[in-house]
């Protein structure tokens, strides 16, 4: 084992993240057995749908958690911005880009507000995101009359659906070009960039780990926090033309599940929810270790309820090693 | 709640308002204000019906937030009774109408459930040291699945009140003749009473707000710490599983699935009531008045035109106002 | 003095890397104030928790009242008479005084608790006390001072036979120092076995019967107080005389000019019309009793606590310091008391920490320019001598001293031109204490100007220029350094309305 953790190229990437990548391997070969065959192209591309959206919220999230604080509103901004959108898009012709632009300054207005509030109302951020999130759940039901929202498919003739190449572009002669897992990817590594060596990244990480300290070095901390929260919804509002452009339709009152799933992946991925410890990379392969647990319950034939009672567990269980080893680190 | 407050003013210093707080004081003045505006809205909200759907919705709040009440004296927070509330609330019914077992077991199953979902809670809080906050996000993951999984994705329906076994629903409401009596808001009272003893003058509530307002210190005095903050959460359980029941006995048909957000009303109202998020300080009766703003809220807003997705709106920020003066209040108490 | 009652023979303590107790030895009597003395870090509080069950021995034996024991946690040496009065008082503050008083064994009819006999139970032991404090007041309400009080009248209620006082005058005032007296020495007459901690020399001459030395980590010696003088407790403490002498005048030129000046400073009740002058080049030394509100009028002063009112000029100009961005900007550093929470953030690296207030100057563009960064830190770690493997380790993982000297660094990488150091040599080891010292007197002499927040009177003497001196949140004295004496501040930090 000493060994093995020693060996240069998993010290390079990272023991934790060798150990992820493992699991995530190991659950690919569970669900290839459980359900009784190969899990395909098909199931990957339908993992991938789902690592697109949840992939965005877990980038953002990771911000907030770095500071130490919580997010549950991601999920339902998420939806507030792909029905407020969508809503626009389709009911009151409003041009695609400029749908796809009010999505993501929806989810922007969210993180404003949020940030306000634990940076400089000074609310705990848990619950303040969970009024958020009722917030957010209660606008995107106004806005639509509580009505489904279907956004334009890309076979519709008035050509609206151009947007959904943005998460898989077929290039023609049976090449499928995954643009969502490119988009996913490229942000990343600008979330990386921003995390490890920006100013902000910086200010978000030490403030996360002793927020009076940085603040008595005469730093502007409220704000750096509240970015972080920005950060966070500016994402989320991204996540969402990620959703619409896998899925298209848009149900008010939802959402909530999602958070749960994001906090999960960005947990198990080495980001510490006692804040100034993150890890983007992390969080990406927590994001595919969940979206394959989706695709595989449901390829072994479960309900999404099973998915709720298993990322339950997941986010106790990756808390519980959050907190085990920072007590061992003690 | 006056500005000048060091020295407090007249009405701050008077003995009586003293004994019963400055807080509780203005809830009700809230609740009156509340009550009047929607009745001077809509005539309708002036019916009698309009009283008993009042309390219809009271009762399954004021047991979930008599419940995290005690999670948040002891600086804790209980996030799985919404979900937890359907979730056994769909195991017991599921049990009578669909197994067919009496209708008294069925209820006594609806609540273990409930308080094994609280041992679960209070282990992982108090044994493990999970953050209170996530530990309960978790269990209500699992909560919300685990209702949809015991009933096949089906709703159930309490059997109706006037089918053999339907007697439960008067423990709640008493119908006859086309008349209805609230008769539920005994039993709140009751529990009301019974825990503000148990929390005051007994010793695991004295220790669960002890705990709250240290725990190193409450260690030290040589107090089972673990013991009672668990105990703290399977109470919150116990009373899930009793929302659960006044859930299926008031309402129609529970739906697999849903309750999520449901225990920010409950939560809403402790804190409106004045338990604080940071621990050791809340009373029960000051739950149930905060309980009645919010189930004021839920049962007048449709009559001014504000339909259930204005709700959760309203819920938002009336949870946001009401942490907002909780930190007020701590900020001004650490000043002093 | 009684009879032997309680004996602690040949105790030995380690944690990983620390030989914390080395055969160390101590023995109370029956009806004696024992004291036991030693720096920062002797060990005595370790001692005191191996006494009372929170740490366990390694080896050595406890013997009280003539039978050997070992107690499994304070609740357990509590139900045998031994009880400590803690430095820091662990108070439940939404309870009651008699609930705090009687918290886990409550008087009970039936299954409810009945605080009204509480009450009463409490009343009669603060009368046996004489101490005034309502038994019914939330204990979050009380002074410092009389939440201690309370918590001897908890120790008391406990049929206590051995009470441990660890620092008990550390946070009172002197009329509640006296108050304590008085209640020790009636203890005294009870025939208890009274263990006294502290750092206060004059303190322990007039109330302790014997003296128990410690020094790190092992036992050095006992001596009859009577017998002693404070210098042989010195000697004994430190083991050779390591105190200079104390500066005997000034090293700042007369027409040094004028860098900072606070007018009428005033902060809560802790700050109350606060005037001060810091000359270039200065060491201005602030002295007083703890609770005199010395660090409250630094941190005004830096805009890390709201003021009420007051004016600061700095070279001459006022400023506005509403934040302690404002003060950073205006070239003014500060170095906490309480360094893990105020001044370093633990869980990142040296190089972070070095830079955190003056991260701009390391930006390349958009980005942290990392090798101008790492470079600027090794400089630094270079020039303090700070012991660390790498500027990348975390500083968690570094010893005390070495942590000061990264916040040290921090503010000359920012080049402030004044400093508040707040204690800057609490709970460090004596070499980095000289060279932390060493540092101060260079950067004075470069032309910065400080201010020295310091308990300590030889650090006090030794270090400042002039010194101020504060007592309950006024300035009550202004001594050049030629003109100070040990008595002369003494009398100044203890001068009340």
């Amino acid at each position: 084992m000493e060994k093995f953790k020693n060996n240069p190229l998993v010290k390079k990437i990272g023991y934790n993240r060798v150990i992820l990548i493992g699991v995530m391997l190991l659950i690919y070969v569970f669900f290839s057995v459980g359900s009784g065959r190969i899990l395909g192209y098909a199931d990957i591309m339908s993992a991938l749908n789902y690592a697109c959206f949840l992939g965005f919220l877990t980038l953002g999230v990771t911000f907030v958690i770095g500071t130490g604080g919580i997010d549950f509103s991601i999920g339902p901004v998420m939806f507030a911005a792909a029905l407020i959108g969508g809503r626009l898009l389709t009911k009151n012709g409003c041009p695609v880009i400029v749908a796809l632009l009010v999505c993501i300054l929806v989810g922007t207005a969210f993180g404003i507000m949020n940030g306000f509030l634990v940076a400089y109302m000074e609310l705990p951020s848990f619950i303040s995101s969970m009024a958020l999130m009722m917030l957010a759940k209660g606008v995107g039901s106004v806005f639509t009359s509580t009505q489904t929202i279907k956004w334009p498919q890309l076979t519709d003739e008035n050509g609206l659906g151009w947007y959904r190449n943005l998460i898989r572009w077929d290039a023609g002669n049976g090449v499928t070009i995954p643009v969502g897992l490119i988009l996913l990817l490229i942000t990343a590594v600008i979330c990386g960039i921003i995390l490890n060596n920006t100013k902000a990244g910086r200010y978000i990480l030490c403030l996360g780990s002793n927020k009076e300290a940085v603040r008595l070095s005469g730093v502007n901390v409220r704000i750096w926090q509240m970015l972080a929260y920005v950060l966070c919804g500016t994402l989320a509002g991204m996540a969402a033309i990620m959703y619409v452009g896998a899925y298209t339709t848009v149900q008010p009152g939802l959402g909530d599940t999602f958070n749960n799933e994001a906090i999960a992946s960005c947990v198990m991925g080495g980001t510490s929810m006692s804040g100034g410890i993150a890890s983007i990379s992390g969080s990406i392969i927590g994001v595919f270790i969940v979206s394959l647990l989706q695709v595989g319950i449901l390829a072994m034939g479960f309900q999404k309820d099973y998915q709720y009672v298993i990322t339950g567990i997941i986010v106790i269980l990756a808390v519980f090693a959050d907190v085990r080893s920072r007590r061992r680190a003690n | 709640m006056g500005d000048n407050n060091k020295k407090g003013n007249a009405f701050t210093n008077n003995p009586i308002v003293r004994a019963i707080g400055v807080q509780k004081i203005v809830v009700v003045l809230v609740i009156i204000i509340l009550a009047l505006f929607f009745s001077a809205m809509s005539p309708a909200f002036r019916k009698y019906p309009t009283l008993v759907s009042l309390f219809d919705y009271s009762y399954y709040i004021s047991f979930m937030a008599i419940g995290v009440t005690f999670c948040l004296i002891t600086g804790g927070n209980d996030l799985s009774i919404g979900t937890g509330m359907i979730c056994y609330s769909l195991f017991g019914g599921y049990l009578i109408t669909k197994m067919h077992v009496p209708v008294a077991v069925g209820m006594a199953a609806t609540i273990l459930f409930g308080m094994a979902i609280g041992v679960i809670n209070g282990f992982l809080v108090a044994v493990l040291d999970i953050p209170p906050f996530i530990a309960t996000l978790g269990t209500m993951m699992v909560t919300r699945g685990l209702g949809s999984i015991v009933t096949g994705g089906m709703s159930i329906s309490w059997p109706p009140a006037n089918a053999a076994n339907g007697w439960f629903r008067s423990i709640f409401k008493i119908k006859g003749d086309g008349k209805m009596l609230p008769v539920g808001f005994l039993l709140v009272l009751f529990l009301v009473i019974v825990m503000s003893i148990f929390l005051n003058k007994s010793r695991p509530g004295r220790y669960i707000i002890a705990i709250g307002s240290n725990k190193e210190a409450t260690r030290l005095s040589g107090i089972k710490v673990v013991k009672y903050q668990m105990l703290a959460y399977i109470i919150s359980g116990f009373f899930a599983g009793l929302a659960g029941i006044a859930y299926g006995a008031t309402f129609q048909s529970i739906a697999p699935g849903t309750g999520a957000g449901l225990e920010l009303d409950a939560i809403a109202g402790a804190i409106i009531g004045g338990t604080s998020m940071t621990g050791g300080v809340g009373t029960i009766s000051g739950t149930l008045l905060g309980v009645f703003v919010m189930s004021l809220l839920k049962t007048g807003l449709p009559f001014i035109g504000l339909q259930a997705n204005w709700q959760q709106i309203i819920t938002g920020l009336v949870l946001i106002v009401a942490i907002f003066i909780d930190v007020l209040k701590n900020k001004r108490a650490e000043r002093r | 003095m009684g009879d032997v009652i309680l004996t602690m023979k040949g105790i030995d303590k380690s944690f990983p890397g620390v030989h914390a107790l080395d055969h160390v030895d101590l023995e109370v009597r029956k009806g004696e104030v024992h004291a036991l003395m030693g720096e920062n870090g002797a060990g005595k509080s370790t001692l005191m928790k191996v006494l009372t069950g929170i740490y366990k021995k390694d080896a050595g034996t406890i013997i009280f009242e003539g039978k050997e024991v070992e107690f499994a946690n304070p609740r357990e040496a509590q139900s045998h008479g031994i009880v400590i009065v803690h430095q820091e008082l662990n108070m439940l503050n939404h309870l009651t005084v008699a609930q705090n008083i009687f918290i886990g064994r409550e008087s009970m009819s039936g299954k409810l608790i009945n605080d009204a006999k509480m009450n009463e139970e409490a009343k009669k032991l603060f009368k046996q006390l004489n101490i005034d404090i309502d038994p019914t007041e939330k204990m979050g309400n009380l002074t410092v001072g009389k939440q201690q009080m309370c918590e001897i009248a908890k120790a008391i209620s406990h049929e206590a036979k051995v009470i441990i006082f660890d620092e008990p005058s550390a946070a009172l005032t002197e009329a509640e120092i006296e108050e304590l007296f008085k209640i020790i020495r009636d203890l005294r007459k009870k025939q208890l076995g009274i263990v006294y901690i502290s750092h206060r020399m004059d303190e322990i001459k007039v109330i302790t019967d014997r003296v128990t030395v410690m020094r790190d980590g092992g036992y050095v010696g006992t001596l009859i107080t009577e017998e002693c003088t404070k210098d042989d407790i010195i000697s004994m403490m430190v083991g050779r005389v390591i105190y200079e002498d104390p500066k005997t005048e000034s090293a700042v030129p007369k027409d040094a000019p004028v860098v900072l000046k606070v007018e009428n400073l005033c902060a809560g009740k802790m700050v109350r019309n606060v005037s001060f002058e810091l000359r270039k080049g200065e060491i201005l030394g602030f002295s007083g009793l703890m609770g005199a509100g010395r660090t409250e009028t630094a941190r005004a002063l830096f805009g890390a606590d709201p003021k009420d009112s007051g004016k600061i000029y700095i070279n001459g100009k006022e400023v506005d310091i509403k934040s302690p961005r404002d003060a950073v900007a205006h070239g003014i550093g500060y170095l906490s008391e309480d360094r893990k929470r105020y001044g370093i953030v633990v869980g990142k690296s040296v190089s972070e920490n070095t830079t955190m207030a003056s991260l701009l100057e390391f930006m390349k563009g958009l980005f942290i320019n990392k090798k101008k960064e790492s470079s600027t830190t090794k400089e630094y770690v270079e020039l303090l001598k700070t012991k660390t493997p790498s500027v990348d380790q975390l500083v968690v993982n570094l010893s005390g001293g070495n942590q000061q000297k990264v916040v040290i660094a921090k503010w000359l990488v920012k080049n402030c031109d004044i400093l508040i150091f707040d204690e800057p040599t609490r709970g460090i080891d004596v070499g980095a204490k000289s060279e932390i010292y060493h540092l101060m007197n260079e950067l004075a002499a470069e032309g910065k100007s400080i201010i020295m927040i310091s308990s300590e009177m030889t650090e006090i003497l030794r270090m400042s220029d002039r010194i101020i001196v504060m007592c309950e949140g006024r300035k009550t004295g202004e001594i050049d350094i030629s003109e100070a004496t040990q008595e002369r501040i003494m009398h100044a930090a203890t001068l009340r309305d």
